[in-house]
């Protein structure tokens, strides 16, 4: 046998495989399997960390005890996914006769290759985030729920602030961090995913931090912590260093209100570690919340928050009422009612930026009409063969 | 096969595209804001510390000596003193969304009105002035002093209640807060106003 012969055995043989129903099988099972663990794996992990662990992964890792590593146990989510993505659309390409009489279930296949197609852009490029607005407010960002920055804020302008987002992976890495725009670096000096902060006593170790509120404060690290409802009291060291001129060591952590700054060459400079922002170039404010309850009772029944879209940009002022599967879709952003507080005055609107946001639609309405176009082919051609029976008969 | 080849390139394209954004530094030039307190905060001591400049904001020191007060659980109550920021926690028998916590902060702390504000407006309540203050205040005698005592209750369908506590002790102040869903919150108030009345200094340091 040639080598050219037994290269187009292998392919002809990984051909097989990939176009196998068995293969399919197989990949349904384990995706099976994986929505089971990813529910049970919530109670530790919470919704975020399992979704991302089993779902919206390559391979899921498992430590191993006592070793401090780890070994990939099983395939993740998103390797099952591209292996039947492929199966699917190689098996049509080789096995589903391109005619009229097959159109149907060429548009559910095509469906379904959107329909991961969509999961794949959704787990690459949605980003969710929140707006908390009390009523009267009016803010223009989002908050990150998940991911802090170290926002280092030059408040020398008196009309405009220079906000320099620092994000939380850049702390976590440490080393020096250069600030674009600015003459400061950022020397990190320690990170803390999750830390209590308390006042130092005299049993604690020598602080690393010489300036601001972390002189008196000892910082002991903790666990972090895997429920959706609780966040992490997270923590650095961070020591701005200037024209060759160091400002001393900081503490900064999102639990500590109080902002800290220092002045380098006439320019005051914040900083603060807090819920990483994205600004927008629009301003939204919260006119009224309303909760309603069905009456004589406390059964909810519609939660809405009137905001005030307002765009100089576009010349665009409006009202727009939010309320429950009503979201405001703005700019790429859809800004649903998520949650409230404060006695009513706080309304709480999940943000979500997802490009891919249409095509899970688009794949549903394909795989429907799909199955509409195959039963209407097969009822037809069922009629015709009643037909040609009855007149055979 | 080609279109195999095409269609797994470009899943794996976007997935790589997603999981290579990069953290980068951000910039962005807004209009002046009002200084905020950030989301998240957990205790007096780190919401009532003003804005200031380096070394402007001194942390507040641990209660100490004669400073120090004590007080009698009601039945079923546990605590945990944690001696950091929050002085400590309580846990009331009491199911439901309900947080008891004993802060202590230096000096008048910002002042009584200002506190009393600050927690109206964590359950949506407007400011009050110093005569509605007054008119607000319940003034409970223990054996550590005089101790203000205010309870407000937010409006609304999903009403949020606070009752809490304001004593001087040897140059701190001391804050001793109930707070929470205004139905746990009621039915643990009267053993909450127990525990005010029997604050007391603690002799034994």
């Amino acid at each position: 046998m040639t080598t050219q012969a037994s290269l187009k055995s292998v392919a002809r043989t990984l051909l097989d495989v990939l176009t196998s129903l068995k293969l399919t099988i197989v990949c349904l099972a384990a995706l099976m399997v994986l929505v089971v663990a990813c529910t049970l794996a919530q109670v530790s992990l919470g919704t975020y960390g399992a979704v991302n662990q089993y779902i919206r992964s390559f391979l899921v890792w498992a430590e191993v005890p006592g070793t401090g590593w780890s070994v990939a146990v099983f395939p993740g989510g998103a390797l099952v996914g591209l292996v039947l993505a492929a199966n699917l659309i190689v098996a049509q390409g080789r096995r589903l006769e391109l005619s009229w009489r097959k159109a149907g279930l060429w548009i559910v296949h095509a469906g379904l290759i959107l329909l991961f197609a969509g999961e794949f852009a959704t787990s690459a490029f949605q980003v969710e985030s929140r707006l908390a607005i009390e009523q009267g407010q009016t803010l223009n960002f989002v908050e990150r729920q998940r991911g802090l920055e170290l926002a280092v804020v030059d408040v020398t302008d008196p009309a405009h602030d220079d906000v320099y987002g620092v994000p939380e992976a850049l702390l976590a890495r440490g080393g020096d961090v250069a600030v674009p725009g600015t003459p400061l670096t950022l020397r990190v000096k320690g990170w803390y995913q999750n830390a209590e902060l308390v006042n130092r006593g005299p049993a604690d170790p020598p602080t690393p931090a010489t300036a601001g509120v972390g002189v008196g404060v000892a910082v002991r690290e903790m666990p972090p912590v895997t429920s959706d409802d609780d966040m992490n009291r997270s923590a650095a060291y961070v020591e701005p260093v200037a024209g060759g001129r160091s400002y001393g060591t900081w503490l900064v952590s999102n639990v500590l209100g109080a902002p800290q700054a220092f002045i380098h060459e006439g320019r005051t400079y914040r900083l603060q570690l807090r819920q990483q922002r994205q600004y927008l170039p629009y301003a939204i404010t919260l006119k009224k919340f309303s909760h309603d309850v069905y009456p004589g009772t406390d059964i909810p029944k519609n939660f809405s928050s009137l905001v005030h879209l307002s765009n100089p940009r576009r010349g665009e002022e409006r009202d727009v009422l939010i309320y429950m599967n009503q979201p405001l879709r703005y700019d790429g952003k859809a800004f649903y009612q998520a949650s409230f507080g404060k006695g009513d005055t706080l309304s709480i609107l999940q943000v979500v930026d997802n490009p891919g946001w249409l095509i899970p639609y688009i794949a549903c309405v394909l795989v429907a009409a799909g199955l509409v176009v195959h039963f209407g082919i097969a009822l037809r051609r069922s009629m015709r063969r009643r037909g040609a029976a009855a007149q055979g008969a | 096969m080609n279109v195999k080849a095409a269609s797994s390139a470009a899943a794996l394209a976007l997935l790589l595209a997603g999981g290579c954004r990069r953290d980068e530094v951000t910039h962005y030039r807004v209009p002046k804001e009002k200084e905020e307190a950030p989301a998240g905060l957990t205790s007096a001591a780190v919401t009532s510390a003003p804005p200031g400049m380096a070394g402007d904001v001194p942390p507040p020191p641990p209660p100490s000596g004669a400073a120090r007060l004590t007080w009698t659980l009601p039945s079923g109550w546990t605590q945990s003193l944690t001696g950091g920021m929050r002085y400590a926690t309580l846990k009331t028998p009491v199911t439901g969304k309900l947080d008891v916590s004993v802060v202590v902060l230096p000096g008048p702390a910002g002042g009584e009105l200002a506190n009393v504000n600050r927690w109206r407006n964590q359950i949506g309540l407007p400011p009050l002035d110093e005569a509605a203050m007054a008119k607000a205040r319940r003034t409970v005698s223990t054996k550590a002093g005089p101790l203000a005592v205010y309870d407000f209750t937010s409006d609304g369908q999903q009403k949020s209640r606070v009752v809490a506590g304001l004593a001087e002790a040897g140059g701190s102040t001391w804050f001793l807060k109930m707070t929470g869903d205004e139905q746990p919150v009621s039915a643990a108030r009267a053993q909450f106003l127990r525990l005010l009345e029997s604050l007391r200094l603690d002799d034994a340091s």
